[in-house]
């Protein structure tokens, strides 16, 4: 087995690959690379950015295909995962790469911002329009989607595994997977599929002296609040696991977590603030 | 003659003490009707835990339909399960 680490889309990938050709890697590496150009809304010359300070515009197929993916994963969560909450994520603080993010101490608390804005896709043309005062931010299911495609390259060489910052894609073997959870670690065998973690125990910030979290109620427009640390769920691809671990993150507490992952025979593993890991949806 | 007189007298001084009666055995049965109903709670607790009844059951309602839509809407199912392996990789809050 070999493996190939870098850092794009704001985050550390890490392939790796059981198989005699290794060329993959570079071409995989590669294309994180054009996608973070397109993907990301921290640069202001990707496709992404252009489209969000016009509202609308013409995109390639390549955005046109993920914010699609999320529109569709907005109505399936019933709003939970919403790619239009990114003001209400600035206006919690997170205004830059969070590489960049510092203690904003002397800003004023966040104030609820709206979400859920109206996103019109024409699939024929390409064309995006997204409502006026709105802004999509792609985050997590960019990386997922990004995972998934690289895996579908990667895969055609032998079993291979694709972690873009904790987004994972496995297929071919038994990938085993360490989940952080609570105080220690769990670790699940992904034999093909995709792992995702939602959570605030990372990318969190200091601001008027309160701790906040990138996670956005779309209910509220703030940053959501309950005894649940972090939600990792296995599902058919690193982006329907982003966002069912959102999805699931945002239902409440542990127990209503863990009652809608155990209905929806969703695997989970779940951390909460009183140090329990608690498993669901059939992981035992 | 006389004698039949005074009974019917007696007879009819009866019908005001049974009118008092009855109206006696009416008023006690609404005054009961009306503390029974516990008006004086109506507009203090019945109506906020009416509307929080209300609000638990569309709360649970809208649950159980995402639910439903989770299940339906997923692609292939995983495989997956806990294993005792070491880890090569970590997945974390992305």
């Amino acid at each position: 087995m070999t493996r190939h680490a870098f850092t794009a889309m704001g985050t550390e990938i890490e392939l790796l690959l059981e198989a005699e050709d290794l060329s993959l890697f570079a071409e995989v590496e590669a294309e994180f690379r054009r996608l973070e150009t397109i993907l990301s809304r921290f640069r202001s010359d990707s496709e992404l950015e252009q489209l969000n300070e016009a509202s609308e515009g013409c995109v390639g197929p390549e955005l046109l295909e993920v914010i699609e993916l999320a529109v569709e994963a907005r109505a399936w969560s019933g709003g939970r995962f919403d790619p239009t909450v990114c003001n209400a994520v600035v206006a919690a603080g997170y205004d830059r790469s969070f590489e960049l993010l510092h203690d904003t101490g002397s800003r004023a608390a966040p104030s609820p911002a709206r979400t859920s804005g109206a996103v019109k896709i024409d699939r024929t043309t390409g064309h995006v329009a997204v409502e006026p005062g709105y802004r999509i931010d792609l985050g997590g299911i960019a990386k997922g989607w990004a995972a998934d495609r690289a895996l579908a390259v990667l895969a055609t060489a032998g079993p291979a595994l694709v972690n873009a910052g904790g987004d994972v894609a496995a297929a071919g073997r038994v990938w085993p997977i360490a989940v952080r959870a609570g105080s220690g670690e769990i670790t699940l065998g992904l034999e093909h599929g995709g792992l995702a973690t939602s959570g605030r125990d990372r990318r969190t910030w200091v601001r008027s002296g309160e701790a906040r979290h990138h996670l956005i109620d779309p209910a509220t427009g703030l940053p959501a609040e309950s005894d649940v640390v972090t939600v990792t769920v296995a599902a058919g691809s690193a982006s329907e696991a982003e966002v069912l671990a959102k999805t699931l993150f945002l239902a409440g507490d542990s127990q209503r977590v863990l009652d809608e992952a155990e209905l929806a025979e969703i695997p989970t593993v779940l951390s909460n603030s009183a140090g329990e890991v608690l498993l669901a949806g059939g992981l035992r | 003659m006389r004698a039949t007189e005074k009974e019917w007298t007696v007879t009819t001084d009866h019908t005001p003490r049974l009118y008092a009666l009855a109206g006696s055995i009416l008023g006690l049965f609404l005054a009961w009707a009306g503390i029974a109903a516990h008006p004086w709670q109506t507009t203090s607790s019945a109506t906020p835990r009416s509307a929080a009844l209300e609000t638990y059951t569309r709360r649970l309602n809208a649950d159980a339909a995402l639910v439903a839509a989770l299940t339906g809407r997923r692609s292939a199912a995983p495989s997956v399960r806990v294993v005792t392996l070491p880890p090569l990789t970590t997945t974390r809050t992305s």
